[in-house]
This record gives C-alpha cells, sequence and structure tokens, in this order.
C-alpha cells in the first residue's frame, strides 16, 4: 500500500493474538481503507457508472443543489469556503452512494452541517434546518406543533445518517477541505501577484461557477484558484508574460499540468454550458458584457488542450482491466457483509507493525 | 469493537474524553497495546465537531512527542478513533507522587524532561500552524520510557487564517492565559505557552499556580502573583471586553518566594528565569515554543546544536536578561 491509494482488504480467520505473551486463534475481519482524495476523470466516471443512472437528471439537480446551499450560505453569512467544502462533500458523496432525487435537500444540509463543522463555521443545526424550511417553502417549521418537532428530529436522524456516509466517502480524510480554500488563495496568489482587487473579485465570481463542475474532485483547491485568476486577467484584457513563465507555477507550488486542466475544464464549461453560468449576470460594471464568443477566443489562443495526464484515458483493454480491478472505484460503502469493521487508515505504522506480525 | 471479529480487544475503560470514552485495546495481531476513542454520536450534534476535528489535525501532526492517530474504525454502530497507547497522563502520574494530601513536585530533572517534551511537541504544532488551546497535565500523556505526548486535540484548531474564535470553549481555566479570561479573541500560540507556564510550575510544586473556580477568581489568582497590568506594562489591556479598571491593584511577587516553599530542591534562575518567559500577563511578550526550547534552561538538551542555533540562544539569554 503506498499513499494516496486505498487498498482494501479482508483478512478472515487470521491467527491472533489475544495478549501481548500469549496468542490464541481468533476470528476477524477488516476492511481497510486509506485515502485517496483526487480521482481522474475516468475514475469519476467509474464510479458514478455504479451511483448515477441519470446524469441528467443528476447535473440539473446539483445546479440546483449548488443554488440551495449558495442561498443557505449567504443567509447565515458563511464564507465561501463553507460553501465549497459542502459541495465537495456532496460530490464525494455520490461517487459511493446511489443519487436519489429524494434525498438531494437533506443530503446537502448533511454536507452543509459537516462542512460548518470541518471549517469551524459553527451554527446550532436547528437554525441551518429552520432556514432550510423557509427557503424551501416559504416559512418556518411551526414548532409549536408536536408533529414539527417530530419531523425535525426526523430529519436530523437523516442528516446525521448521511453525515457519517459522507465521512467514510472521504475515509475521514480532512486534508482537502482543512486548510486550502479556493476564494482564500485567490486572495493570496492575487497579493504575491501584484493583481488588482478587481482581477480577485472577478476571479471570485468565476469560482462560484466552478462549483458546478467537478473540479474539485480533480484537483487541489489552490491550482483552481490559480486558473480562476489567469481567466480574470484574461477577462480584463490583460495578456500577462506571467502564465508562460515555469516560475509563476513553481514559485506558488501549483503544478502546471493539473493547472491546464483546470484553466481548460473551466474554459470548456463556458463554451459548453454559457446559459448556466452566473458570470454573465454578475460581471463587474468594469468589464465589458461577455459572450460564448470570448471564452472560444480564449480557448483559441491557448494552443492544444493539455491536461493531466490519465492513465485511463488510455482506452486499451489492457488499461480499461486496470480500472475495472481496482479495488477503491469497486467498494461498497455500505455493505458490512464482507467486513464486520472498516478501518480508516491515517497512519500506516500500526498496518505495516501487523503484517510483519502475520509474517512472522 | 470487543467482538472477536474486530481487529482490536477492547479492554479496560481509561477514561472519559471531551467527546468520548476511552478504552485501552489490544491489537490482535501485533500484541501492542493501542487507545480506543469511542466517540459519541450525538442526537444534536450527529458526529462531534471535537472529533472532526482532532481527527484532520492530528492526522497532519506527527512528531514523538504527539500522540498519534492510526485509524478511525467504523462498525455498524460505532465509530472508534485507534490512538496510541500511553501509560499514564502527567495529572494521574502526579498525584500519584504525592503522600496523602500534601501535594509534592517531582524532581526537577524529570520536570525539564517533561517540559522540553512539552515544547518540542508544541513548537511542531505551532510550525504547522496549529493551536492546541488545551494544554493541562491531564492531556499530556506519559509512558515509562518516560516519554511525554500531547494528547486530546479535541479542541485544538488551524491558525494562521482569521475565523471567529469563541474563547469560552478553550483550555480549562486553571491554564487559561489572561488575554482570554478578559475576553481578547485574537489569541494565538501564546495561548498554549501560558498554559505551558502553568504546567511547569504545577510539576515543580505538585499543585496547580492558579486554581480558579470561576473567571473573576481566576484573574485574581493571576494578579495576585504576576501582578496587575496596567497601560505602561501591557498596552491595548483596557481595551479588552472584560478588562474592568478596578481590579484590586497588585505587585507582581518573586516567583522564587511561591514556588520554592513546595520544592525540596533549588530553583536555580534559569527555571525562574524561562517561567516568567511563559507566564508573561502581556501575549506579545510571552515567549515562543521555539524560543523555550532555546532558553538556557535547557542547555543540556541543546549543546548538539548548530553554531547558528546556538548564537540564537545567546541572543535570547540577553534579551531574558533585559527583561
Amino acid at each position: 500500500m503506498s499513499p494516496g491509494t486505498t487498498t482494501t482488504t479482508s483478512r478472515p480467520g487470521t491467527s491472533s493474538s489475544s495478549s501481548p505473551s500469549s496468542s490464541s486463534l481468533a476470528s476477524f475481519e477488516s476492511e481497510l481503507y486509506l485515502s485517496r482524495p483526487y480521482f481522474t476523470r475516468r475514475q469519476i466516471s467509474k464510479l458514478q457508472s455504479k451511483t448515477i443512472t441519470d446524469h441528467r437528471s443528476y447535473n440539473s439537480k446539483k445546479l440546483t443543489i449548488v443554488r440551495y446551499l449558495s442561498d443557505l450560505c449567504v443567509h447565515l453569512s458563511f464564507p465561501r469556503k463553507t460553501l465549497e467544502t459542502a459541495i465537495y462533500y456532496y460530490q464525494r458523496y455520490h461517487l459511493f452512494h446511489p443519487f436519489e432525487t429524494e434525498l438531494t435537500y437533506t443530503l446537502a444540509l448533511g454536507c452543509l452541517i459537516l462542512s460548518c463543522k470541518q471549517v469551524e463555521t459553527i451554527t446550532k443545526i436547528n437554525d441551518i434546518v429552520n432556514l432550510s424550511f423557509v427557503l424551501r417553502n416559504g416559512k418556518p417549521l411551526p414548532m409549536t406543533s408536536p408533529s414539527s418537532a417530530v419531523e425535525l428530529e426526523n430529519m436530523k436522524k437523516r442528516i446525521f445518517n448521511l453525515e457519517l456516509k459522507v465521512l467514510k466517502s472521504c475515509s475521514f480524510d480532512y486534508r482537502i477541505n482543512n486548510y486550502i480554500h479556493i476564494d482564500e488563495f485567490i486572495i493570496k496568489f492575487g497579493q504575491k501577484l501584484n493583481f488588482h482587487f478587481q482581477i480577485c473579485h472577478l476571479a471570485w465570481i468565476i469560482e462560484y461557477d466552478v462549483f458546478k463542475l467537478d473540479l474539485l474532485l480533480i484537483i487541489p483547491q489552490h491550482v483552481i484558484a490559480l486558473a480562476t485568476l489567469k481567466l480574470a486577467t484574461e477577462l480584463y484584457g490583460q495578456d500577462l508574460e506571467i502564465w508562460n513563465k515555469l516560475e509563476t507555477f513553481t514559485n506558488l507550488q501549483v503544478e502546471k499540468l493539473s493547472f491546464k486542466q483546470a484553466y481548460f475544464d473551466i474554459l470548456n464549461f463556458y463554451i459548453n454550458t454559457f446559459d448556466l453560468c452566473d458570470l454573465k449576470d454578475n460581471l463587474p460594471t468594469d468589464v465589458p458584457p461577455i459572450s460564448i464568443n470570448e471564452f472560444m477566443a480564449l480557448k483559441k489562443r491557448a494552443g492544444s488542450e493539455v491536461g493531466l495526464e490519465d492513465i485511463t484515458n488510455n482506452t486499451s483493454k489492457f488499461q480499461q482491466e486496470i480500472v475495472d480491478a481496482d479495488p477503491y472505484l469497486n467498494i461498497n460503502q455500505n455493505e458490512f457483509k464482507m467486513a464486520r469493521e472498516k478501518r480508516y487508515v491515517l497512519s500506516q505504522d500500526l498496518i505495516e507493525q501487523e503484517v510483519i506480525s502475520l509474517k512472522k | 469493537m470487543s467482538s472477536s471479529s474486530s481487529q482490536f480487544k477492547q479492554l479496560e475503560k481509561l477514561g472519559n474524553g471531551t467527546y468520548a470514552t476511552v478504552y485501552k485495546g489490544l491489537n490482535k495481531s501485533t500484541g501492542a497495546f493501542v487507545a480506543l476513542k469511542e466517540v459519541k454520536l450525538d442526537s444534536e450534534e450527529g458526529t462531534p465537531s471535537t472529533a472532526i476535528r482532532e481527527i484532520s489535525l492530528m492526522k497532519e501532526l506527527k512528531h514523538e512527542n504527539i500522540v498519534r492517530l492510526y485509524d478511525v474504525i467504523h462498525t455498524e454502530n460505532k465509530l472508534t478513533l485507534v490512538f496510541e497507547y500511553m501509560d499514564n497522563d502527567l495529572k494521574k502520574y502526579m498525584d500519584s507522587q504525592s503522600t496523602g494530601n500534601t501535594p509534592r513536585g517531582l524532581e526537577l530533572n524529570l520536570v525539564k524532561y517533561f517540559q522540553w517534551q512539552l515544547f518540542e511537541g508544541l513548537a511542531f504544532c505551532h510550525e504547522n500552524k496549529i493551536l492546541h488551546r488545551d494544554l493541562k497535565p491531564q492531556n499530556l500523556l506519559i509512558n515509562k520510557k518516560g516519554q511525554l505526548k500531547l494528547g486530546d486535540f479535541g479542541l485544538a484548531r488551524a491558525f494562521g487564517i482569521p475565523v471567529n474564535t469563541f474563547s469560552s470553549e478553550v483550555v480549562t481555566l486553571w491554564y487559561r492565559a489572561p488575554d482570554v479570561l478578559m475576553g481578547s479573541r485574537t489569541y494565538t500560540t501564546s495561548i498554549d505557552i501560558w498554559s505551558c507556564g502553568c504546567i511547569l510550575a504545577e510539576m515543580i510544586t505538585g499543585k496547580a499556580l492558579f486554581p480558579g473556580t470561576n473567571d473573576d477568581e481566576q484573574l485574581k489568582l493571576i494578579f495576585e502573583t504576576m501582578g496587575t497590568p496596567s497601560e505602561a506594562t501591557w498596552p491595548g489591556v483596557s481595551t479588552l471586553p472584560k478588562y474592568n479598571p478596578n481590579f484590586a491593584q497588585r505587585l507582581p511577587k518573586d516567583l522564587r518566594m511561591v514556588l520554592q516553599p513546595y520544592c525540596k530542591e533549588n530553583l536555580d534562575d534559569n527555571v525562574l528565569g524561562l517561567l516568567n518567559g511563559l507566564l508573561q500577563l502581556n501575549p506579545d511578550l510571552r515567549l515562543s515554543a521555539k524560543q523555550a526550547l532555546h532558553h538556557p534552561w535547557f542547555a543540556e538538551y541543546y549543546q548538539h546544536f548548530s553554531p547558528e542555533q546556538q548564537q540564537q540562544q545567546q541572543q535570547q539569554q540577553q534579551q531574558q536578561q533585559q527583561q
């Protein structure tokens, strides 16, 4: 096992010691999970092929959920990072759990509540749930009615159940959303590169559209932040030399191919689904109106579309077999039939010691 | 966890944490002990945010003076965190050294070794932009080899990016810094340093330095020993939300007079100098964990350091003398 990969190991009937000095035979089964924070697009497709039967419905619902979560965050005065983390969780969940339309709003609430805990915008769950009722039904849950109290409690139970599923789908690995958030890195990189406030503001608006893509599952947030900044400078008509210099990327610890992948993915979103973007309706006053043509021109100027090398892009049978055989992509996270416990491995030391012990 | 199908055998209960019950556990493959922290899934809060914080922060912290978090285990109805096992905590160890009701401090050599390890672990946390925020003897775990490790990161948080802080949720009262007690919400690493000062004094004497029962009494106890701050000694103190211009005016006491009666060995100037550096009322004047590691009291531990580091130590010694 190596970091960044996940191995599922089932160990039925393994001999074990019942005390440090004496040994006995005991039967136990564990599934070991190492976290895999990011995926290639093909891996995402593989995972979603088992969880999403109707992609059109999923994509349409995702846009609704982005808006819904965004409205909740605005009402609760949450920073952008709370929204970003909630959307990451929402998408991550659907890699391992079936997309069910009737669950989406409850799931979204679960993701938001978990996000609040993760990025420390702590808010009472009742407040979030009540606000969600207002936003969806136009009025709060009448708390004086006993049936409402029961409804609230049942909803919280469902939310917490989903919250745990989200945590498992992330293998309890919070590194992705712990320190790095797109909006914060737009500001940090903007300052580092001496960009004007307006550039950063425009990048921040573009960031909102990024949430509609699956980029958060593929590319680290600081890389996405830099890609939004490049697009923002270009929409302001600036043709900057820094984007051609390798040191721009090395200084900011941004991997260039990941950056290109993010940049082209965002451009393609505006070209392919311009009507769905929020950017066109929220442009700062000093940016001229934009249309699909601006993005097509930018793409033309950007040269050949390159991005992350995805071994699964290779359509050969052999490569497909690798994807199909990848245990991580074939996990059923809800099943406890195969193993009684699931161990989300945060440190490999213990596992290595166990392997050595078992070999003896 | 106790079922035969688990990798770990649950043994005796070790205690109750902030959000969980901790058991001793046995790894069935290796025969090694672990600590199993069974998380209570709250009906009002779901998965506790303290558990989420602890998992997220401890995953990043790999240091010999910080307790390791190995796994998170999910069974059908439970969530369990698997930690490195430690034999004891500093509080229980100090209590075990007391005779009857008479508190007894630890030997100064041991105090120094524990304090050094405390600073090593804390410096690593601070370098990684993590505040512990709940340092107290109960959260410092020790083993038979004399190793000390920081544990219980349930209240820890990442810092560096401004976020709302909730002063009420940090640090057990006895180890809480005066700036936090007076309502400051801009605290940083200095909050942990104050706690380290309180812990050092407690290890020396065997009793808590400032055992207040409420915020007001806590401040009163602190001021009685360290003196009442003023704008002259702590610029900006009067702007803190809970600053009271009518605080009883006290002059700082000589820490030797405060601590020596409870310590059999002679307290040298170095340890008192270090304590003064840690227990500065003004948070900006408190030493950092890294500076503390270079304090002359620890000279015997850092003799192998590079010339640059030694030069740094000398500069800090000079600064100490000027203070």
